[in-house]
């Protein structure tokens, strides 16, 4: 396959990708009739209302910093917990090694809506309702399993040999754990962090059930513009555009690793 | 409005008041004349000092709550847009703080189950969304020991005489005792793009034929005639399908026992299927509120048949096209039948598990008082009161055309048709299969008859009949 | 010796304890819960009055039309969705890996799907596939075919949905391979330009087996995370046209949620949290991704 043609796929996927997107953006600077005219308008005159609405909304700020807080603590506290686990599973051949891996798997199988009210329960004993701590425990618990099994595909790649040398220079696992094996999985946990945060910026259920008011992150604040027999079309495109900022640029960051990744594998 | 093309409707005071489901006949009432006795000006949350002495003159105790706090759960619904900004007078009335959660209508029917199922005590009060099932699975604290509570309730200040019949006989479970208050009035209405009728030279349809006839000639290239909901959901087609199953001269539940088998319903939700097929837009067996709503408004579509609030929308020249010309009219009805259009009343109610049952009963009284429903009706809100509806605010809100034909529609609903359905503990397993089978005879997978058939006998099945 | 084993037991134990305390913590009660009430005919309408009736659930669950028609939606829904999100995924992620210029910019761009909050795509696309006022329609007009039903015909209304999970998730399979990608060593890939192998012959003889783990993994979570699909359906066709792109998991929400059959809606998880089990079981053996491959000797 030549450059061009390869070029053009890349690019052709690009649209695809963007065009659900584009029309949102389109729809968040229409009028309310304008989002719904026949034939659908590409050009059009364009108002700020509906953002200069979303801006001044103070829940929409709030959706925005509780989505912030609670992606964040996930995907912090879902690698701190999920890596160890990852490189044992990877590295440690012990009895059940292969039963521990696929239970952790099987967490993520059972459909929610069966648990739904027991979760409820449980969190309603232990008062972790309506929190940011309780909402991040349960987005861990969601995305253990992906970060786990990710994450020992990722260590599997990594040849042991540095490992076993770092062994025989004396270090410890917990030494050569940290300093050797988690520098060389960066890409690995670059892409694992990048799809644990948008996991959980994106949860919808376990959101809506665990929160109310004082914790409502944005994919449940947003389902509020779709009112009773009307969408709010404007207010919806324009909040939704203006989330995709901040994960935008987290995903920037996250992303270096991913670059840098080649490098490093040159590296081994 | 051009043309209000009203003769086919029957005039008001012409109507039969003696039935046992008719709302009360708005004529008779004080309307206008509480107005003036009370000098309310139009847009009374202006004048907070006068609106108080109005609460004030009940001869209850508003402030024996005070300093508690209460959660008020509902749908992002006119009857929550419009409460929410008056409840500062509330909480200056009663010095009861308010907290507020409003949720789109697929959030809240998700949660608060999981909610009031895990025995959660908030919401205290919320908009009931199932009666059947929220009265059957003890979710609901009666309100009869309240209202005879003379600190929480003044019988006479309240004016139960100006509240519709059936929104008060609506509460009213099968054991007798009250669970819910009505908070607002829905009737099946048509709205017709007036222009689009002009143009073919054709009047306001009365029956399912003409309704078939008119939507035919209508559809072109331009646009469709008639749009209604259909989609598989126990929530879409059932409604206004169930208006043309009652206005066939069929019901939903005999007896407890779905007899949507019968001929008469069958015959209906195959002219509901046909004048959909034959009439509506490509693809409206996907069609939910949101698409009626936006294709009529767009003007692709030319007649449509659903709830009556529609009007404020549709009335609203900057989301609708078709604001101005719009004519509201009766409900269409079967070969030799008699029109009996679906209706609604939204209801709240209070959690049986809740901490502060006597402030939510409160809140409840304060909503659906007088004042409180004069103030939220001028915001275009349709509330279950006669004075509301005949105040001059809620007529320029809401449209004196629309609310005329809403009215109309309502005294000829029979809301204990429509309860032994809606009402029902297991509605849900009613009218999801029934949503169903209304969307295979639209999308043309099923013939009426096998459809109805089908889903009746799962329906019996699954109420154990 | 003997301190040496000790130390490794003690570094695995701590390694796996926070994991394990929190999943156990977490999921330990509420399936306990489920897998009860789904012998029970438990009902949040009259929760005083449950009677255990063991398999009666499964038994009337297996002999009702609408959950093997359920099941076979679930099914199929779930087979193409991931197929066509696998083949895109991979075939892009190993473009963009060849690519030089602007990979940053694409790499954002092809991000988006995953990153706009569900919601509002899911009602973008039900706007634009909207029959009379969508864009879909418009181009399918103005490029001279006829204008379709789309989410409301039998025959393509399962396709739209497929259209739109695919949209939604090949990011997730492209970034999983990009990740993968990145961590390979390159000599393989050196090693056969030098020997004169084509793009071609690269991508199938070394990158594809070189991926495989990674393909594999992201399948995996891709067929899981699919077979419990429920947001964009609920959304989009409400299971229509009739029950035909109704999914097992819109049947347990319909009826735990909607009909308060907390007992059957159980039973309805249990099984599909068994065929998952089955099916991941049999695929992770198949491609030995269920043992790590190679672990320290000592």
């Amino acid at each position: 396959m030549n450059k061009l043609t390869r070029r053009i796929i890349l690019y052709a996927f690009a649209i695809w990708s963007f065009f659900p997107l584009y029309w949102l953006l389109n729809t968040s600077f229409k009028t309310s009739k304008d989002a719904l005219a026949r034939p659908p308008t590409f050009i059009f005159k364009p108002i700020l209302d509906n953002y200069l609405d979303v801006i001044s909304n103070n829940e929409v700020w709030n959706y925005f910093v509780d989505s912030l807080i609670v992606a964040m603590g996930t995907t912090f506290f879902g690698l701190l917990i999920g890596i160890p686990a990852a490189y044992i599973l990877a590295r440690f051949n012990f009895k059940g090694n292969a039963d521990y891996g696929f239970w952790i798997l099987s967490t993520r199988m059972t459909p929610p809506i069966a648990m739904l009210i027991p979760f409820f329960i449980m969190y309603l004993k232990l008062g972790i309702l309506d929190t940011h701590i309780g909402l991040i425990i349960a987005h861990v618990g969601l995305n253990l399993s992906i970060i786990v099994w990710l994450m020992r595909g990722f260590y599997e790649e990594i040849p042991m040999e540095i490992e076993e040398a770092s062994y025989v220079d004396g270090s410890s696992y917990f030494q050569t754990f940290y300093k050797i094996a988690l520098p060389l999985s960066l890409p690995g946990i670059s892409a694992v962090g990048i799809i644990t945060f948008l996991f959980s910026w994106n949860e919808f259920l376990f959101a809506l059930v665990l929160g109310d008011s004082v914790v409502r992150t944005s994919p449940v604040g947003l389902y509020g513009f779709v009112g009773y027999q009307k969408i709010y079309w404007g207010q919806l495109s324009a909040s939704a555009s203006l989330l995709l900022i901040p994960v935008l640029f987290f995903v920037f960051l996250f992303q270096k690793p991913l670059i840098k990744g080649l490098t490093l594998g040159s590296f081994k | 409005m051009k043309k209000n093309k009203l003769s086919h409707l029957p005039p008001i005071k012409k109507l039969n008041l003696t039935r046992r489901h008719f709302v009360k006949a708005t004529s008779a009432l004080v309307g206008a004349g509480m107005l003036s006795s009370y000098g309310l000006p139009l847009y009374a949350a202006q004048n907070v000092e006068e609106m108080m002495a109005m609460y004030k003159s009940a001869n209850m105790d508003w402030e024996s709550q005070k300093g508690s706090k209460i959660v008020l759960s509902g749908l992002e619904h006119p009857w929550m847009q419009s409460i929410e900004p008056l409840l500062p007078h509330f909480t200056k009335l009663t010095g009861i703080d308010v907290q507020v959660q409003k949720q789109s209508e697929s959030e809240y029917v998700a949660e608060v189950p999981v909610k009031l199922g895990a025995g959660n005590p908030t919401p205290d009060v919320y908009m009931v969304w199932s009666y059947g099932q929220a009265a059957d699975a003890g979710w609901l604290e009666s309100l009869d020991q309240h209202f005879d509570n003379p600190n929480l309730f003044d019988k006479n200040w309240y004016d139960l005489n100006d509240i519709f019949s059936s929104a008060r006989s609506f509460p009213i479970w099968n054991d007798g005792e009250s669970y819910v208050m009505s908070i607002t009035a829905e009737a099946q209405t048509m709205f017709a793009n007036q222009n689009m009728l002009d143009a073919i030279g054709a009047n306001v349809p009365m029956t399912f034929d003409e309704l078939l006839e008119t939507g035919k000639k209508l559809k072109n290239d331009d646009h469709a005639g008639v749009a209604m909901r259909s989609k598989a959901d126990g929530s879409a087609g059932t409604w206004p399908c169930g208006g043309f199953v009652f206005s066939n001269g069929g019901v939903v539940m005999d007896n407890g026992v779905c007899v949507l088998d019968s001929a008469e319903a069958i015959e209906a939700v195959q002219y509901y299927g046909q004048i959909l097929n034959e009439a509506g837009p490509l693809g409206v067996g996907n069609y939910h509120w949101y698409e009626c709503l936006n294709d009529y408004m767009q003007e692709v579509v030319a007649i449509g048949m659903d709830s009556s609030n529609f009007a404020t929308d549709i009335e609203n020249p900057e989301k609708s096209n078709a604001a101005g010309h719009t004519t509201y009219g009766a409900m269409v009805s079967g070969p030799g039948k008699q029109a009996k259009p679906n209706m609604w009343h939204w209801m709240a109610g209070i959690n049986s598990k809740s901490q502060n049952k006597a402030a939510a009963f409160l809140f409840l009284t304060w909503a659906n008082s007088k004042p409180t429903c004069l103030m939220s009706s001028a915001l275009g809100l349709a509330t279950t009161r006669t004075s509301a509806w005949e105040s001059d605010g809620f007529k320029s809100a809401f449209g004196t055309q629309a609310a005329t034909a809403a009215l109309t529609n309502l005294q000829n609903a029979d809301g204990k048709i429509m309860k032994d359905c809606w009402f029902h503990p297991q509605g849900g397993e009613i009218l999801t299969p029934w949503g169903i089978a209304i969307n295979e005879v639209v999308t043309g997978t099923k013939t009426a008859d096998k459809a109805m058939k089908d889903a009746t006998q799962k329906i019996n099945k699954a109420l154990g009949v | 010796m003997n301190s040496f084993k000790k130390q490794r037991t003690k570094f695995i134990v701590l390694m796996l304890m926070p994991a394990t305390i929190l999943l156990v913590g977490l999921t330990l009660f509420p399936f306990i819960v489920s897998l009860i009430l789904s012998f029970t005919d438990y009902s949040l309408l009259r929760p005083g009055q449950t009677k255990f009736i063991f398999l009666d659930n499964y038994i009337e669950l297996m002999t009702t039309d609408e959950f093997w028609i359920a099941l076979r939606v679930t099914v199929v829904f779930t087979v193409l969705a991931v197929l066509l999100q696998v083949i895109i995924g991979v075939f892009i992620a190993n473009l963009l890996h060849q690519e030089t210029h602007n990979i940053s910019f694409l790499r954002t761009i092809y991000l988006l799907p995953l990153a706009i909050t569900p919601i509002a795509a899911t009602f973008t696309f039900r706007l634009m596939f909207n029959p009379s006022l969508g864009v879909f329609n418009y181009f399918m007009k103005s490029l001279g075919f006829p204008p379709q039903a789309w989410l409301a015909s039998p025959s393509t209304a399962l396709f739209s949905l497929i259209v739109v999970d695919t949209w939604q998730w090949t990011p997730f399979i492209l970034l999983i391979c990009l990740g993968g990608l990145a961590s390979l060593p390159n000599e393989p890939f050196e090693a056969a330009k030098v020997d004169g192998a084509s793009n071609w012959q690269i991508f199938t003889k070394i990158t594809i087996p070189m991926l495989y783990p990674f393909i594999g993994l992201a399948l995996l979570f891709r067929s899981i995370d699919a077979f419990k699909t429920f947001d964009i359906i609920y959304v989009l066709t409400s299971g229509g046209p009739g029950i035909l792109t109704r999914t097992l998991n819109l049947y347990a929400f319909k009826h735990g949620i909607e009909f308060l059959s907390m007992g059957y809606a159980g039973s309805i998880a249990i099984i599909m949290l068994i065929i998952t089990i089955v099916v991941a079981q049999i695929f992770l053996r198949k491609n030995n991704l269920l043992k790590p491959k190679d672990t320290f000797k000592r």
